[in-house]
């Protein structure tokens, strides 16, 4: 593990440039360009908004922003293991080239929509601040909860993305199952909603729905995130990042010749 | 210090993933039912590299022939990473840079200036070198203000003239090149010629894959030859290459005619004509009264062969069993170049009926570097019934490392004299 994020750190500057050049070839070439940046997570909470708002009235205040705070590090975490899996498999062009540390890949994909995130936080509390929600002291939590998603982000790409390229069938697994994860995650809804006799093994068996409601604590319910899960998850985490350091590692001696 | 040090080198490539390409959750399920490490039988496995020894000193260029799929680019890889060996060490010492494929990582939406530094960091470099080298790149691409258009728009010329910019400003202890240096216009692989100079005369080790012989025997130090994945020669060039183009020729005229002679299945010779040729319809054709039985090439020392050099003897035994009551048997030889351009075409008599070897003498063959084909054939009654013809069923090469080309060499000599009004100062 050791190794392999050294080797990460070495080719920082490649990661640098190749998540600079995702985040601006994601959206060149269309005329609104940059501004799908805001437009997707804005349309795609329209839509939420529309049906758990709208059509089956949800009781929970300023609904909207509510799902804006969960779902801007959803989409991060779901388009990072989403696109990450394919990430390795898709660069035959690279990897069978040139000689050059494979992790940088996954890695750039979770760092582009990382920053993504990060450039749609100004408009989350530009919401806020419409409904008067401004962020109180508990934000300085939020690095922490950032923090721990990024292990945990990191770890399942890099899993993902390195048994991909002998499993093909891997990617199209992890669209549909991440359907069904983001609908499992208290994203819209709150964890009381959960009938109580399974909201235990939801909220402990599921990562993703410790970092959410910690999201949630910090920017709408202007509580600190619960102390002994997020310990949980962040050694959970770490121990998953070490796991799928391994599997990388040995892996990436067949990267080149099955791909 | 040696710059490469190949010790033993072993690469073998699991059948089934070149097969089927990629293994799915079921097959992965199946192999873990059955047996385990199935997959792993010695018949399922293609060795691209076998047990190659190779050490290449600091400083020289190293040029590896050999023909398509002989392993040459699995070797590369093994060198510069890319592939482990399956046994074996590979060692290498300084900083490596692989022009295996001009312009990994290129993004055709970004303009040339963006895609420098990219492919300049996956090469090796750091921000701060390409930034220093980026107005040096610029020049030496030659793209002019094409530099700040997209990839996209870019001929492939001038893509190849970017990639190799890029790459050969790496500054690298080791290059390693693979058959890339063909790019652009004439122009532009002049520089690059220069370019790779420049670099052994810096002290460079190079490793480079080449089919043109002449760059080889022009600009290497060494060379090495790879067939099947087996080294079988490792040195001077001239002598790398002159063993490696016998064996090509060899093998091309193994394929271009069936094997230096043809048998004839054995049975009595008769009058009736037989049912049906018994070569290849289209190349052998004739009444089979007399036939050709064998035909062999010789060199002077009486051994077969089927390269020779223009100096060369040239000897063809043209056996022939022929009815006994036939008369006025003629054979006939012609030499063809390989696009059936008829050199020249000579017969002669042979004793009439019975079994005969008719031996056709050349004191030094006196033809240039090529394919040649022999067309043989015999004739009764003076010409005018054709017993066998025997058509491009036979050929030899002539390999020679002089400088001539066209299809003859005759016996010539040079000679210069000072021109009459020089002043002599001798």
């Amino acid at each position: 593990m050791i190794r392999n994020f050294r080797e990460l750190w070495q080719y920082r500057a490649l990661l640098w440039n190749l998540t600079q050049r995702e985040l601006k070839a994601r959206y060149r070439g269309s005329a609104l360009g940059f501004l799908w940046t805001f437009l997707n997570p804005l349309l795609l909470m329209a839509v939420y908004g529309l049906v758990f708002g709208v059509i089956r009235r949800s009781d929970i205040q300023h609904y909207t922003y509510f799902i804006f705070v969960g779902l801007l590090p959803w989409l991060w975490f779901s388009s990072s293991v989403g696109t990450g899996a394919s990430a390795i498999s898709d660069r035959r062009d690279l990897l069978t080239k040139v000689r050059f540390p494979a992790q940088v890949l996954p890695a750039t994909v979770v760092a582009t929509n990382l920053a993504n995130y990060l450039l749609t936080l100004p408009l989350m509390i530009a919401l806020g601040g419409a409904a008067g929600i401004w962020p109180s002291w508990h934000v300085v939590m939020f690095p922490v909860v950032l923090f721990v998603q990024l292990v945990f982000t990191i770890g399942i790409t890099f899993l993902i993305s390195a048994l991909n390229v002998a499993f093909r069938d891997l990617q199209q697994i992890v669209v549909n199952f991440l359907t069904l994860w983001f609908f499992v995650t208290p994203v819209l809804y709150r964890p009381d909603d959960i009938p109580a006799s399974f909201r235990r093994i939801f909220l402990i068996a599921n990562p993703m729905s410790v970092i959410i409601t910690s999201y949630q604590g910090i920017f709408y319910e202007h509580r600190l995130p619960h102390w002994r899960a997020l310990t949980v998850v962040t050694l959970g985490s770490f121990l998953l990042l070490w796991l799928a350091a391994r599997v990388f590692e040995k892996r990436r001696e067949e990267f080149a010749e099955l791909i | 210090m040696d710059a490469i040090v190949l010790r033993n080198v072993t690469k073998e490539f699991r059948k089934n993933t070149i097969r089927r390409e990629y293994t799915t959750f079921k097959s992965e399920i199946v192999q873990f039912l059955k047996q385990p490490r199935a997959s792993e039988m010695p018949a399922s496995v293609i060795s691209a590299v076998r047990d190659v020894t190779l050490i290449v000193p600091r400083g020289r260029t190293v040029g590896l022939v050999g023909r398509n799929g002989s392993g040459k680019s699995t070797l590369l890889k093994l060198v510069t990473g890319i592939y482990r060996p399956t046994s074996g060490t590979v060692e290498v010492n300084g900083r490596i840079s692989a022009l295996l494929e001009l312009g990994a990582g290129f993004h055709p939406d970004f303009s040339g200036r963006e895609n420098i530094i990219v492919n300049g960091i996956i090469l090796g470099m750091s921000r701060r070198e390409i930034r220093e080298r980026m107005d040096e790149i610029v020049a030496f691409s030659e793209l002019g203000d094409f530099i700040d258009e997209p990839v996209r728009t870019y001929s492939s010329g001038m893509y190849a003239r970017l990639a190799f910019s890029v790459a050969t400003h790496v500054d690298p202890d080791l290059l390693i090149i693979d058959e890339i240096l063909s790019v652009g216009d004439e122009h532009f692989a002049r520089k690059s010629t220069a370019k790779m100079d420049e670099f052994r005369r810096a002290g460079k080790t190079i490793l480079l894959v080449t089919h043109d012989l002449g760059t080889l025997q022009a600009r290497c130090d060494e060379a090495a030859w790879l067939d099947a994945g087996v080294l079988k020669a490792y040195g001077d060039p001239a002598f790398v290459v002159s063993e490696y183009r016998q064996a090509v020729a060899e093998s091309e005229v193994q394929a271009e005619t069936t094997p230096g002679r043809v048998e004839t299945p054995s049975h009595p010779v008769g009058r009736q004509p037989r049912t049906g040729p018994p070569a290849e319809t289209g190349r052998r054709w004739g009444t089979f009264e007399a036939e050709i039985v064998s035909v062999r090439l010789r060199g002077s020392d009486g051994v077969e062969r089927a390269v020779f050099t223009a100096e060369d003897d040239f000897q063809a035994n043209v056996e022939v069993a022929a009815d006994a009551s036939l008369v006025d048997l003629t054979v006939e030889v012609s030499f063809l170049s390989q696009d059936g351009t008829l050199l020249w075409r000579d017969s002669h008599p042979l004793v009439s009926g019975g079994a005969a070897v008719a031996t056709l003498t050349l004191n030094r063959l006196g033809l240039a570097d090529g394919n040649y084909r022999i067309d043989v054939a015999v004739f009764a009654e003076q010409g005018r019934v054709c017993c066998d013809f025997q058509k491009g069923l036979h050929g030899f090469a002539v390999r020679s490392a002089l400088p001539s080309a066209g299809l003859l060499r005759p016996l010539h000599q040079w000679s210069v004299h000072a021109a009459p009004p020089v002043k002599a100062s001798v």
